[in-house]
């Protein structure tokens, strides 16, 4: 055990902290959530953040356990985590949308075929934005009923169905869809992956408004959508393989972001206590510290589990940090609220010094517990992966 | 930062866990409930170990986490943490903590079988007296496995002076190393609870497969792996004397307080009536648990004390 990095660690984290220092635009500084009320823009990725991805790959920082043609520096994932450590405190994000780099780009590189691999790159570097069509209307925490179809003619499939909160899909040039190409066999055997270009007749994007108001998932139909075989990602009904594998690179550190954004939602709550003269309040005070430490406990614990990844074991960690930070957001956001008093549900930037920023986080951390695997799968993933219990 | 376990370590660990084994049975624990002595020759044999109580507080906390989950009766711990936390030479001693000086433990832990007991009195200053001489009265308490007394002040006694610096490092050590130990319990309490869960059937299924038993199980899993990990984290920046320390070590003892309290409610419950029982075990734990909270601040106390270094404003 030891406590802190080595002096190769640091000189990386120095390194990039010079680049960060020098490149780095005013606008992802201190951006500490892409979903706060500062920040609602109508285009939902502008200018300076499709800049900002496309300057992280030209200089090998955009995923640093990647090759450089890749956008990365062939990092250990010791200085990965130390990347995500220094982008998290900074809070500067790499990009604001992550489908393309995090999820498309691991799998084709894993599944696809060369043809397929020629598209990693500006996945990464955010020329291409993809979505990823995997829920629908009638399969959510349930993937594996999606329904659907792809129909193999000749060298094409052919497509009809529906998915639902496609996030992205109203401005992504491709689409990493999930389909059911065999209706005769048992449901997790009929899945493949296809690449869809969005640009294909047949496509219909109908924009969905969030919660927030702004709309950044779809609904999405398919009507007799055609898709060249070529477009196949792995083997013919051995899509529900790719939904397991992905990000490899990263899992170890994913945590840290969470994390961070959460423990900043802390020290934000506590400055605000004291703007407000609430700091004085003994029962403020025991909250506030009681959600300092849980999240100070889920840091460690990230570590704890990083350690273990990176000697090479499994580590039931994520899911622990991703349940856990999940929920830890939403009570500090709510608590949020609650210091404000009646300010706490005005949006009115004229009248609340935080114009709605708890209120709009609060509503905003509700998709955490949800999309992704919800809380309750998260919990039954441990319940019946890490502990061992017998499934119904 | 690195949280695995180097060679030495684990096999630290693994001695502890052995030697417990063999020489901490829970009957030994039932034992001494009745007959204090029981638990004399667990006592000889910890002795051999007092010395951790001046090496690395990571080595001693994976000590600590064994004889916490054997509920281990003696002055294990106030000999290793305490005791040896304030330098004044050799054990076995204990600590006895003049309210005024720190309102955490109006008690003396494990008196009778050390040696020693170092009375810190407001100043601070510390007197360390023979044990030989004292006078102790037992004070009953919720947790059978450990002896609280009241030994009062003896009429002449002056002390030295205690560096400020040295009482306070002295306590955020000993509230990791109590940490530690509940991590234990709190473990032990889990790994019963989850091998219940798998064996009870119920509606012709284990009451394992009931996915309200299985969230709380998960939960369990959840707040114990954040409290280890908090705990270990404490103890590392202690060891390498962090600034991190002083807020490290309160997150780790209320870390460790809501875990073991989570694992002994939730633990009865899912044991359903057999858990109810002074026949089995599973209350020896939770006297311990909720003993533990209580000793040494709660957790709503230590959550106050990180709230008065999280914001400085006194309330
Ligand atoms: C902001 C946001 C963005 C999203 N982006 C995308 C995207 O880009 N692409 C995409 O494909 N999908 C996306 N999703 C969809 C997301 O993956 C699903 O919402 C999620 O999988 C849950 O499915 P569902 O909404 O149908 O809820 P359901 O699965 O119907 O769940 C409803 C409730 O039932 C509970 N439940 C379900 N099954 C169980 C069980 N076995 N045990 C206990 N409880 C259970 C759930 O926990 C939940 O509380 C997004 C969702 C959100 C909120």
């Amino acid at each position: 055990m030891q406590l802190a990095w080595g002096p190769e660690e640091e000189a990386f984290r120095a390194e990039l902290g010079r680049f960060l220092d020098e490149h780095a635009p005013p606008e992802a500084r201190r951006k500490r959530d892409f979903t706060t009320a500062d920040n609602r823009d109508d285009r939902i990725i502008p200018t300076w953040a499709r800049d900002w991805q496309a300057a992280l790959f030209d200089h090998g920082w955009m995923i640093p356990g990647y090759p450089p043609e890749l956008g990365g520096r062939n990092a250990t994932p010791v200085q990965t985590l130390i990347y995500m450590e220094e982008l998290a405190t900074r809070g500067i994000p790499r990009s604001v949308h992550f489908p393309g780099y995090a999820i498309v780009a691991p799998s084709l590189l894993e599944f696809g075929t060369d043809e397929q691999k020629r598209l990693v790159p500006a996945a990464i570097r955010g020329d291409t934005v993809w979505c990823i069509g995997m829920s629908e209307p009638n399969a959510g925490s349930d993937l594996a009923s999606l329904s659907t179809r792809a129909v193999l003619d000749g060298d094409r499939f052919v497509v009809n169905g529906q998915k639902v909160w496609t996030s992205y899909a109203m401005i992504a040039g491709k689409c990493f869809c999930y389909v059911r190409t065999d209706r005769d066999v048992p449901k997790h055997k009929g899945i493949s992956v296809l690449i869809l270009d969005m640009a294909t007749p047949g496509i219909d994007v109908r924009p969905l408004r969030n919660i927030s108001g702004s709309t950044e998932f779809a609904e999405v139909f398919f009507t007799d959508v055609e898709v060249p075989r070529d477009n196949l990602v792995g083997a013919l009904n051995d899509g529900w393989r790719i939904t397991q594998g992905s990000l490899a690179h990263e899992r170890g550190g994913l945590w840290v972001q969470g994390v961070s954004f959460v423990q900043q939602a802390v020290a934000d709550l506590i400055e605000m206590a004291a703007r407000r003269g609430l700091d004085r309040d003994p029962i403020v005070r025991r909250q506030l510290a009681a959600y300092y430490e849980q999240a100070q406990g889920l840091r460690a614990l990230g570590y704890k589990g990083f350690s273990s990844f990176a000697q090479g074991s499994s580590a039931p960690e994520h899911s622990y940090l991703k349940l856990a930070t999940s929920e830890l957001q939403k009570s500090v956001f709510e608590l949020g609220m609650e210091l404000l008093g009646p300010l706490g549900a005005v949006t009115d930037a004229e009248l609340g010094e935080q114009s709605g920023r708890f209120s709009h986080s609060f509503f905003m951390s509700f998709a955490n517990t949800i999309a992704g695997g919800s809380a309750e799968i998260q919990r039954n993933i441990i319940a019946q992966r890490v502990l061992g219990l017998p499934r119904r | 930062m690195d949280f695995t376990l180097t060679d030495d370590q684990h096999l630290l660990r693994d001695t502890a866990r052995n030697l417990l084994a063999k020489e901490c049975p829970v009957a030994l624990v039932r034992a001494h409930i009745d007959d204090r002595s029981a638990a004399d020759p667990l006592w000889k044999h910890l002795a051999e170990w007092t010395e951790l109580g001046d090496g690395p507080l990571v080595g001693l906390c994976l000590f600590l986490e064994e004889t916490g989950a054997a509920l281990a009766p003696g002055p294990f711990l106030v000999t290793t943490a305490m005791f040896a936390g304030l330098g004044i030479g050799p054990g076995p001693g204990t600590v006895a903590l003049s309210p005024d000086v720190a309102p955490v433990m109006p008690f003396v832990l494990d008196a009778d079988l050390v040696e020693r007991v170092a009375f810190v009195l407001p100043g601070p200053v510390v007197a360390v007296c023979d044990r030989d001489g004292l006078y102790l009265r037992p004070v009953a308490a919720l947790d059978p496995s450990r002896r609280l007394f009241e030994v009062p002040v003896p009429a002449d006694t002056r002390g030295e002076p205690l560096d400020p610096a040295v009482l306070q490092a002295m306590l955020e050590r000993t509230y990791v190393a109590l940490a530690a130990e509940m991590l234990g319990t709190a473990r032990r309490l889990f790994e019963m609870t989850l091998a219940y869960a798998k064996q009870r059937e119920q509606f012709d299924h284990p009451i394992g497969s009931f996915q309200a038993i299985q969230h709380k199980l998960a939960n369990m899993a959840l707040v114990l792996e954040r409290a280890w990990s908090a705990v270990y984290y404490a103890a590392m920046t202690i060891d390498a004397g962090d600034p991190e320390r002083h807020r490290a070590a309160h997150v780790a003892k209320a870390s460790a307080g809501e875990a073991a309290k989570l694992c002994a409610k939730d633990g009865i419950q899912i044991h359903g009536g057999i858990g109810f029982t002074w026949e089995h075990d599973l209350h020896l734990y939770i006297r311990r648990a909720y003993g533990d909270e209580h000793l040494l601040g709660t957790s709503a106390w230590h959550h106050d004390r990180l709230g008065d270094l999280l914001m400085p404003t006194a309330p």
